[in-house]
């Protein structure tokens, strides 16, 4: 009998655990506690305790499987690679376009960005990222230079005063939440914020529910309060700031009066002004934040008046402090380091830029060269270049990703979807978006793969393979190397294991220059940036000044905006949507977790009482939700946990997929989806 | 011929196994040797992993293997039973000899009475513990009371009430455990409280107290307490691989003084937790608020030797609504009813709790209540426990006699 132990890292959120998997005579067979990792010291959420649940599904694609007649067919993988070789071929660079995976590793989103930039020459390259933490990536690079979390998770704990807004950090999060309560312990006051009274609420000294969509207001009212009391470190804004004025012309106008700000939010004038003092004497403080704070068309000015009031507290470049962006999926972060994105190469280098542009281009070696130096698309965008005008994207390769249970607005993602000219789809399980592809490639999961990924605290730490992928699924590096070849580019995709992608990796990117397998073995592993193989690493970022050119932190004056979509008669509800501890995103792999599944095995849509009393609608009814996007039925969870006026979907269950009510309204910089506010009525269903 | 009782100080005949084992490597001796000559077929030890706060379980089928497990690792808090009912098919299939701590010991007689495990194919070879400390504890602590950098540190052991580190310059540096733990660092609570320093339900019982004079350091104290354990003694002794000699009686007496004094340390520490909980709804209060915190990871009833129902209670939508976070109290109460007249007081369950709940605090409190109720002390043997010991009748007719129909009078 073969018994092992394979330390590995999990496949769900971006606080990045660690777990040992249990391998007997090669196959998975359960988790155990990996208690030497200083993330999480052994413990994890109940995804974690079961993340070898689905791994062994009989659902998982074992064989590549071609479309034919409107019907799969099971294909080898020669069939396979010379179709898809054959079709990319026929297109041309702006007509393909690539989604990367936040869930696959560094190695195999480096590979997919060169695929796309040097195989197809196409500037379209974006992931997930867009749908989550675009307004970070962009808003933080605004006002400090560099778009990650600035501090790292252990030292949250340190923190004296923890601000949690747009984050239900003890769900989708868990782990960090121990940071909350391991501060809470050593004396801090925790401020949280949010439509619904979540677990997180639970621990929170002062619980301030408000209205999804008024949080500019809020910070800058939480500003003026602060500057008025003279609580701002003034040296911090001298020495390591610029622009405050024009910040503070802005916020200490009356709009942003604590009465005038309680009646946008919802939010009492004492409990503001509570805040306000907590956060003003209580320092280091630390702000953790997540989708609330993104997911809007006004995400990147959330983000930048998250980074506002931080720098104005001087809670920047110490423990304890800092701008938290908890990014949700275990390598969105990796990803976007990686250059998935359509703006950039790895460590954030700019396409446009001809300096970068040449080093990726000599660096790759491409005989015929690569993508020109030009911004592509999007995931956003191409949905609505699809619909909005068809011809100009034909062909698409998507890769770990579902947009059509992820994406805002459902039908119209089916509608881009289904008006490509040919889709192939890599995953480890049939999905919504599988279903319409014309070529299905089946990859393996992370516990059947060597590799690295990245947390939200910039911890880059490995994967370990486990076991071998079912059947005839591949590693999703090995699948595009293959396909590579296949079109006539081995030479630029020779690699025969993850480490050797990595090792590549290094020599571009900067960040991770000083990163090597062997460092990483180390529990520990290592946070970017590391620039050198001496460099011991940076868990917290701007300490003695920021990653701009004149290493100083921009202050941004940021007038409140309501969302695009606002309650009207026809449609009188604020509609929110959002995660839950037992579920993961679009559910491929909880849904197939038998505990987890049967935790909570549908959706529900969450209706403050009075509000449900006033429609007639009891707990446990089957209603109708319906936005002007499409409807939904999904059962009614009528509770005290959320705001009057305001309703909540959990976006997991595609019978009744919150997707297909959300708005595709865009921020204009980040265009990311405002998923968490648009305007929703609810109606009971009666019989015909 | 060694026999039940007998003690001695016992080595390794192999040079390189007395070095790189703890005090002359005689447990890796005896487990080498039971592989070797086929008494067991495998061996469920624990190795150094990553580092030396890092413990990994390993199953050796070769006998060249087995000089990676030697060493003691004092950040080795896991628990071995689990694993061997739930990986190892509990031994139903194959012999293995496997190193116990006393927790190790008691989680596998709880899971023996429950037919989990079969004990008949269990080689235990027990090892003292005087406590093990968690690996980023250990990190932390190093690092803040002792001010060194853990990397540097390449040996670390608890003895006389010292934690001592040794660092790679040859460097010693002991600091006292009370000190440690005054200050929250050192031992795991459920390690503080612990009363089974021994293991003498083992088959052999192994460590380094009472071995003085010109053997001390280089011999390990074997105490026999089976025939099984007898049996393997003389037999790697005959083979040559294992040196042996009486027990001074004088260590042996001072083996006899340091385990009394590690038990009175164990009421200490009892005292003092079980003190602070409070008592009745003070208690209750407590509790409720603690697991309050409760994001139902399961880690809880996953890690306990004594949890191995395939239909948990806990999952029974009747009886703990699902999906709820925190999960109704019924689920801690579900833990509490099933547990606590067995709880050994391992700590997995407080180890490995998302949000640091005191569960383990929690379980043990009210084992010892039980304990003191009905005489009957888990993990020391084979006697069943509480809960299988109604007889309805006999208790239905004692109830009714009382006048009441409350079983306890909960708000006296």
């Amino acid at each position: 009998m073969d018994f092992k132990y394979v330390q590995t890292t999990c496949p769900y959120c971006g606080t990045g655990c660690s777990f040992n998997l249990v391998v007997r005579d090669g196959k998975v067979v359960g988790t155990q506690p990996y208690d030497r990792s200083p993330v999480n010291e052994g413990k994890v959420c109940p995804k974690g305790t079961y993340a070898h649940e689905f791994v062994n599904s009989p659902d998982r694609l074992t064989k590549p499987l071609i479309k034919k007649d409107g019907k799969f067919v099971e294909a080898t993988w020669d069939e396979a690679y010379d179709l898809i070789a054959q079709k990319f071929k026929s297109y041309k660079p702006d007509e393909f376009a690539a989604l990367a995976s936040a869930r696959v590793s560094n190695e195999e989103n480096y590979l997919m960005m060169k695929f796309a930039r040097g195989v197809m020459k196409s500037r379209h390259i974006d992931h997930c990222a867009r749908l989550c933490h675009a307004s970070t990536v962009a808003g933080l690079a605004a006002s400090f230079g560099s778009g990650a979390m600035t501090n790292s998770i252990l030292d949250i704990a340190e923190s004296k005063c923890v601000f949690v807004i747009g984050s239900n950090t003890f769900e989708q999060h868990p782990l960090i939440g121990r940071k909350i309560v391991q501060a809470k312990k050593n004396g801090a006051k925790v401020i949280y914020a949010d439509p619904r009274y979540t677990p997180t609420a639970r621990q929170a000294d002062l619980y301030m529910p408000f209205v999804s969509g008024s949080d500019v207001a809020i910070l800058n009212g939480l500003m003026q309060e602060i500057i008025k009391n003279g609580w701002e470190d003034r040296e911090f804004i001298e020495k390591r700031t610029k622009d405050f004025e024009k910040l503070k012309e802005v916020v200490m106008k009356e709009t942003y009066s604590l009465e005038n700000v309680s009646k946008i939010s919802g939010i009492p004038v004492e409990s503001l002004k509570t805040a306000a003092e907590w956060l003003g004497t209580n320092k280091p403080g630390a702000i953790l934040y997540s989708m609330g704070i993104t997911q809007h068309t006004v995400g990147v000015d959330n983000v930048r008046s998250v980074a506002n009031i931080q720098m104005l507290l001087g809670n920047l470049g110490k423990p304890g402090a800092g701008v938290n962006a908890l990014r949700g999926q275990n390598n969105v972060q990796g990803a976007c380091d990686m250059g998935a994105l359509p703006n950039v190469f790895t460590a954030y280098q700019k396409v446009i830029d001809e300096a970068a542009h040449k080093k990726f281009a000599d660096a790759w070696g491409f005989p015929d060269g690569i993508c020109e130096p030009k911004l592509g698309y999007e995931v956003t965008t191409m949905m609505n270049v699809l619909t909005d005008n068809p011809g100009e994207l034909k062909c698409m390769y998507i890769m770990g990703e579902n947009p059509m249970l992820s994406d805002p607005d459902i039908n119209h993602v089916r509608e881009a979807l289904e008006s490509l000219d040919f889709l192939v789809v890599q995953d480890i399980f049939m999905t919504e978006t599988g279903e319409l592809a014309d070529v299905i490639l089946p990859a393996a999961c992370y516990a059947e793969r060597d590799g690295t990924q990245t947390s939200t605290e910039r911890r880059v730490q490995r994967w370990r393979k486990a076991q071998d992928p079912p059947g005839e699924a591949k590693q999703d590096w090995q699948i595009i190397c293959e396909l590579a070849a296949r079109m006539g580019y081995a030479e630029q995709f020779p690699f025969q294991s993850a480490e050797e992608i990595f090792e590549e990796i290094r020599r571009v990117t900067p960040s991770y220059a000083g990163m090597t397998y062997e460092r990483l073995e180390r529990p520990e592993a290592l946070h970017w940036p590391c620039p050198t193989v001496e460099h011991p690493g940076t868990p917290i970022l701007h300490r003695e000044k920021f990653s701009s050119p004149d290493g100083l932190g921009v202050f941004a004056p940021i007038e409140w905006k309501p969302p695009a979509e606002v309650p009207d008669e026809e449609y009188p509800f604020v509609f929110t949507t959002g995660r839950i501890l037992w579920h993961w995103h679009t559910g491929t792999m909880t849904r197939r977790s038998a505990t987890l599944d049967t935790e909570v095995p549908t959706g529900w849509i969450e209706i403050n009482t009075e509000d449900a009393k006033a429609l007639g609608i009891k707990n446990g009814e089957r209603i109708r939700a319906v936005t002007r996007r499409g409807s939904v039925e999904v059962p009614a969870k009528v509770t005290d946990d959320i705001m009057k006026g305001v309703m909540f979907m959990p976006f997991h269950f595609h019978e009744c997929a919150a997707n297909i009510l959300t708005n595709n309204a865009l921020d204009p910089i980040a265009k990311i989806p405002e998923f968490k506010a648009c305007a929703v009525r609810v109606e009971k269903i009666t019989e015909a | 011929m060694a026999a039940k009782g007998d003690m001695f100080y016992a080595w390794a005949a192999d040079a390189a196994c007395q070095e790189r084992g703890e005090c002359g490597g005689a447990v890796t001796a005896l487990l080498t040797h039971a592989l070797r000559s086929g008494m067991v077929d495998a061996v469920l030890a624990v190795k150094r992993g990553q580092d030396i706060y890092d413990a990994v379980p390993t199953l050796i089928t070769d006998p060249e293997d087995m000089a990676e497990t030697a060493g003691s690792l004092h950040c080795g808090t896991l628990l071995l039973s689990k694993l061997l009912k739930r990986y190892l098919d509990g031994a139903e299939n194959m012999r293995i000899g496997i190193t116990v701590k006393g927790c190790d010991a008691m989680g596998l007689y709880e899971l023996a009475k429950r037919n989990q495990v079969n004990l008949d194919n269990i080689l235990m070879i027990g090892v003292n513990c005087g406590g093990s400390v968690s690996p980023v504890t250990a990190r932390k602590m190093i690092r803040e009371k002792f001010g060194v950098d853990p990397d540097d540190v390449v040996k670390e052991e608890i003895d006389k009430g010292q934690f001592i580190i040794q660092t790679k310059d040859g460097q010693h540096k002991g600091i006292s455990m009370d000190e440690l733990e005054d200050e929250g660092y050192g031992r795991r609570p459920n390690c503080r409280r612990c009363k089974m320093k021994v293991p003498r339900q083992a088959d052999l019982a192994c460590g380094n107290w009472g071995v003085i004079g010109d053997k001390a350091g280089k011999a390990t104290f074997v105490e026999v307490c089976s025939e099984k354990g007898a049996n393997l003694l003389d037999a790697a002794a005959k083979a040559g691989a294992v040196v042996t000699e009486p027990a001074n009686p004088k260590g042996i007496e001072i083996r006899g003084k340091v385990e009394n004094s590690m038990l009175k340390l164990g009421d200490k520490w009892r005292k003092r937790y079980f003190e602070d909980l409070g008592e009745g709804k003070e208690r209750l209060q407590k509790i409720m608020e603690e697991t309050g915190r409760c994001i139902k990871c399961y880690a809880c009833i996953e890690n306990c030797p004594i949890c191995y129902c395939v239909e948990c209670s806990t999952k029974k939508s009747y009886l703990v609504e699902p999906g709820k976070v925190p999960p109704p109290f019924m689920f801690h109460l579900i833990r509490y009813a099933h547990i606590a007249d067995s709880c050994i007081n391992c700590g997995q369950c407080e180890e490995h709790c998302a949000m640091d709940i005191p569960n383990s605090l929690y379980m043990h409190a009210l084992q010892v209540e039980m304990e003191k109720m009905f005489g009957h002390t888990p993990g020391v043997n084979m006697e069943l426990p509480v809960l299988a010991l109604v007889e309805e009748h006999a208790e239905r007719e004692r109830l009714a006699a009382t006048g009441s129909d409350q079983i306890f009078d909960i708000f006296k």
